[in-house]
């Protein structure tokens, strides 16, 4: 199953966020999507998810045209992602936040039970996922009691739970340590599957380059440069866009130590690094 | 394993024969009392079933009376001489039930896409249209007259007549409603709607179509609000617009938050306390809303999650029944 942008635009008022953005994705890898802060990044994530109207052009899932459907036939096929802000449901149990992803999706499987899981199938696969991503032992606590870096596993749990085929990951890594950052990245390459295809938007570039098939680079909401994270690595365009001026590009650095220093946000040049 | 052990279970069975007992002995009360009582019971089926879109699935409803108004109207104008239809109890009970939810569903489709006080608002003129709508239908339900000589109700052969047949009708309907309200509660349908209240975008992000969600909520409240009408018509055997205003409405929802939203046990004893208190107080009856608004105020400062904590609910107690059964060493 392939996932498509075809010139997709999405303006807000006068601001255009995303310009003729023409991208596919295909199951079997990762894909990372880059770029400053405010280049459309999340509004991408927003469109294919349905959370916002695309202003032109299509998003397609294999032959069906996902930007006219709403949001929960969107999920139902096959689209799954995080928040870029947690979104748990915090008074309800880690557990309870895998449970009700298996909500019957139509009234026809709610009212007969077919194709329905039972309770304790439903249990079983939501045990497995907690075991999956190491969150077996606080199964019965409140998501809201989590301290944050589990919270932000949980969230990823959720993603993948119902096995769908697209999942997009906004920022997993945003806010958490670097330890906890390096044990994210190593959980998401290892989530990679022949039938799955990740999209992850995220600043942390340790984390971008190591585990990406292709990254793609936004600016302004327009596609920079695409490629492997060798090319994006080396490109010119990138550099100037994604970088500055090398003047810049120390202010940056000294941003990013600070940054990092208060454990706050992985600031966004971290590709200097490399 | 010891005497503390055994102890608390003959605690335990104390507490239970005490609770049958007194439920055993209403009966035999004065006719008042069990009048009261059969009130509080009505209140407890109304509440726990408003519940449901309250609690459970957040939407402010406050133009619930309406559906126990359908399923009172269901009653008078299927066993009465209004029409000369003569149904049986039972048969109308199932009717009421059933015109509540599709004028639940009827009502649900057009406000769902509404939020919070906007909800509100128009529920509240849901509620009253009907009542006015009752108050006009002249040939349908003798407008503000209502209807009178009701049939009297009879079920499986015994009659429903006196306030202690209907306390035994309504003790059985209140713990079916309850149970059933419980085990939908924790089955995947309450979690999903628990979600929903938390945050209803990321609900339809998974896959759930939350306008269904939100209409099961609506059917079901409205479909136990129908049955209840039904009962409240039997009783009374007389029907009236009057009886189904906005402060009806209002002191259903204020059972709840008074009570402890979204929490059964919550709700049995808001609707204990808010029934009995204008009985007690019965001497300042002109103060009524006075004295509920006294009392509303006072909850949501004292005890702003209602007078019975969340955690003190329906399912802590069964654990807690259950573990010092099965397995005493773990309390
Ligand atoms: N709901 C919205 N309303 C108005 N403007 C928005 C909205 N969402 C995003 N934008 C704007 O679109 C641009 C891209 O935002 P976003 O996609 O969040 O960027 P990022 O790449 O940091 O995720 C920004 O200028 C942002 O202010
Ligand atoms: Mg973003």
């Amino acid at each position: 199953m392939a996932l498509a942008l075809e010139n997709v635009s999405k303006h807000f008022g006068s601001l255009v966020a995303i310009r003729n953005l023409s991208l596919s994705f295909d199951v079997g890898s990762i894909y990372s999507i880059i770029g400053p802060n405010g280049a459309g990044k999340s509004t991408v994530v927003n469109m294919i998810a349905g959370s916002y109207s695309v202003t032109s052009g299509t998003i397609r899932l294999g032959a069906t045209a996902l930007n006219q459907l709403p949001k929960h036939r969107i999920a139902q096929l096959g689209v799954s992602r995080t928040y870029q802000n947690l979104r748990l449901f915090d008074g309800m149990t880690v557990l309870e936040n895998l449970e009700v992803c298996f909500f019957p999706q139509s009234w026809l499987t709610f009212l007969t039970g077919a194709k329905r899981l039972s309770k304790a199938e439903r249990l079983e696969i939501c045990h497995a996922c907690l075991a999956e991503f190491h969150l077996s032992d606080v199964a019965d606590v409140l998501a809201g009691d989590l301290p944050y870096g589990r919270q932000k596993i949980l969230e990823l749990a959720r993603a993948f739970v119902t096995q769908a085929p697209i999942v997009l990951l906004d920022e997993p890594a945003a806010g958490l340590n670097h330890t906890e950052t390096k044990d994210m990245a190593a959980m998401i390459a290892g989530l990679k599957r022949e039938d799955r295809a990740i999209i992850l938007v995220e600043h942390d570039m340790d984390m971008v380059m190591s585990i990406s098939d292709r990254i793609d680079v936004l600016n302004y909401g327009e596609l920079l440069c695409s490629g492997t994270p060798d090319l994006v690595r080396t490109n010119e365009r990138v550099q100037e866009a994604y970088l500055g001026t090398t003047e810049e590009l120390d202010d940056i650095r000294k941003l990013a130590q600070s940054r990092r220093a208060q454990g706050g946000l992985r600031a966004n040049a971290g590709i200097v690094r490399h | 394993m010891g005497n503390s052990v055994i102890a608390r279970r003959l605690g335990l069975l104390a507490v239970l024969a005490l609770c049958v007992v007194l439920l055993a002995l209403v009966p035999y009360l004065p006719s008042y009392y069990v009048r009261v009582v059969d009130s509080i019971l009505i209140y407890i089926i109304l509440a726990v079933g408003l519940n449901l879109v309250v609690g459970y699935a957040g939407l402010l409803d406050l133009g619930f009376i309406a559906f126990y108004a359908v399923g009172a109207y269901a009653y008078a104008l299927l066993a009465s001489g209004q029409f000369d239809i003569h149904l049986p109890f039972i048969v109308i009970l199932f009717i009421g039930a059933a015109a509540g939810a599709i004028a639940g569903v009827l009502l649900g489709f057009p406000v769902l896409k509404l939020r919070g006080d906007y909800l509100a608002i128009v529920t509240l003129s849901f509620g009253e249209i009907i009542r006015i709508a009752i108050n006009n239908a002249d040939d349908l339900t003798n407008g503000p007259q209502g209807i009178a000589g009701l049939d009297r109700a009879s079920l499986f052969g015994l009659p429903l007549t006196t306030p202690v047949h209907f306390y035994w009708l309504l003790l059985v309907l209140a713990i079916i409603v309850c149970g059933g309200v419980y085990y939908m509660e924790r089955s995947i349908l309450g979690k999903a709607w628990r979600a929903l209240r938390e945050d209803q975008d990321v609900v339809r992000g998974l896959g759930i179509n939350t306008t269904t969600l939100k209409l099961l909520a609506f059917a079901l409240s409205a479909a136990i609000g129908g049955a209840g009408g039904v009962i409240f018509g039997a009783f009374q055997r007389f029907v009236s617009p009057e009886s189904f205003t906005f402060q009806e409405s209002l002191l259903v929802v204020l059972i709840i938050i008074i009570g402890g939203v979204g929490n059964i046990v919550g709700v049995i004893a808001g609707a204990v306390v808010l029934v009995v208190l204008p009985e007690v107080l019965h001497f300042a009856a002109q103060y009524r809303l006075l004295i509920y608004g006294v009392v509303l105020v006072t909850v949501i400062v004292l005890r702003p999650g209602g007078l019975v904590s969340p955690r003190f609910n329906l399912g802590f107690i069964i654990r807690k029944v259950r573990t010092l059964w099965l397995s005493p060493s773990k309390t």
